[in-house]
């Protein structure tokens, strides 16, 4: 079980593992017209990435996930999280400054029920992606890190 | 010796689940409405975008993402710190 | 709320509490992961059937998926 699970499972998971993957990013860019959000669609981007480590073991993920990168990525979306709150210390903290302003994310909705358009919402679509950057790194490095753990643990106690 | 006290545990413990899920209101009427009035009401208008749930959660308690996310980062570091000498 | 959805309400309950129940008495440790996890997935189904999507997303995504990896790692750095 070492070296990652059958054929069968791994066969599955190559064809199954993009699909999570534009998923996920979809449930990010549309989290301000479409149930779900920054912190739903770096959950199922994780999820993938659990995925892919369970199936194939951790010495062949590893060239591909670097926890490095990761951790770098979770802080730079922290950051831009609370660069968007404060910019809209104009009027408050977290004031929705883009929204209605005709920029990039800024037209007008229609008022009531309506498919939605995706360059509508403000910051909220801004701060959308942010916050799923930093989740979905989180994550990826919580579960990087217990992999290696247990395949370290029961190295060690073969030998 | 256990065990009676257990039961009687146990059934103070049924005794108060019951007379709660007897007392609950009906699903989807609050007491109290009005914050859900104007969210329904003004949140398209004031924020530009569909979803409610998102604008409450990004917008009008943006302060409440902000700590969870804070939190996701402190257990990342707890984690990462818990494990370095294993990893290793 | 019509009969129909509230059938399916109970037998959801139902299958629920069966599959923790089993995540309990089940002797293998990986069957009774995989019953905790059908547990959580069936919890995410009651959440969008009582029209709350945002949670049902998370609940799958963190409650299914991430903590039954994390119970897969833990099971393989122990013997059996």
């Amino acid at each position: 079980m070492i070296g990652g699970m059958s054929r069968i499972v791994r066969t599955m998971t190559t064809l199954i593992f993009g699909f999570i993957l534009v998923y996920g990013f979809y449930v990010i860019a549309h989290g301000h017209i479409s149930p779900g959000g920054g912190f739903q669609g770096g959950a199922i981007v994780a999820s993938a990435f659990a995925l892919l480590l369970v199936t194939y073991g951790t010495d062949q993920i590893q060239s591909y996930l670097s926890k490095d990168l990761l951790s770098i990525l979770e802080s730079t979306g922290l950051v831009l999280f609370i660069t968007f709150a404060f910019l809209g210390l104009g009027a408050t903290f977290f004031y929705n400054f883009v929204s209605n302003s005709g920029g990039l994310f800024g037209s007008p909705t229609t008022i009531g029920v309506n498919p939605g358009d995706l360059n509508t919402g403000g910051t909220i679509a801004l701060m959308n992606m942010a916050v799923g950057l930093e989740v979905l790194a989180a994550l990826g490095v919580i579960v990087l890190t217990m992999s290696v753990a247990a395949e370290t643990i029961q190295k060690k106690e073969k030998q | 010796m256990k065990k009676p006290v257990f039961f009687i545990a146990f059934i103070f413990f049924l005794a108060f689940m019951v007379l709660a899920a007897i007392g609950m209101r009906p699903f989807g009427e609050p007491s109290i409405s009005n914050m859900d009035d104007y969210f329904i009401e003004n949140a398209q208008a004031e924020t530009a975008a569909n979803n409610v749930v998102t604008t409450i959660v990004f917008d009008y308690r943006g302060f409440d993402t902000l700590g969870e996310g804070t939190v996701l980062f402190t257990a990342v570091v707890g984690i990462v710190a818990l494990f370095r000498e294993v990893a290793k | 709320m019509s009969p129909l959805i509230s059938i399916t309400h109970i037998v959801i309950l139902v299958i629920m509490i069966t599959a923790a129940f089993l995540a309990v008495v089940l002797r293998d440790l990986l069957s009774s992961v995989i019953a905790l996890a059908a547990a959580s997935l069936l919890l995410a189904l009651e959440y969008y059937l009582l029209h709350a999507p945002d949670v049902a997303i998370a609940e799958a995504g963190i409650g299914a998926a991430l903590t039954m990896a994390i119970y897969i790692f833990a099971i393989r750095a122990t013997k059996k």
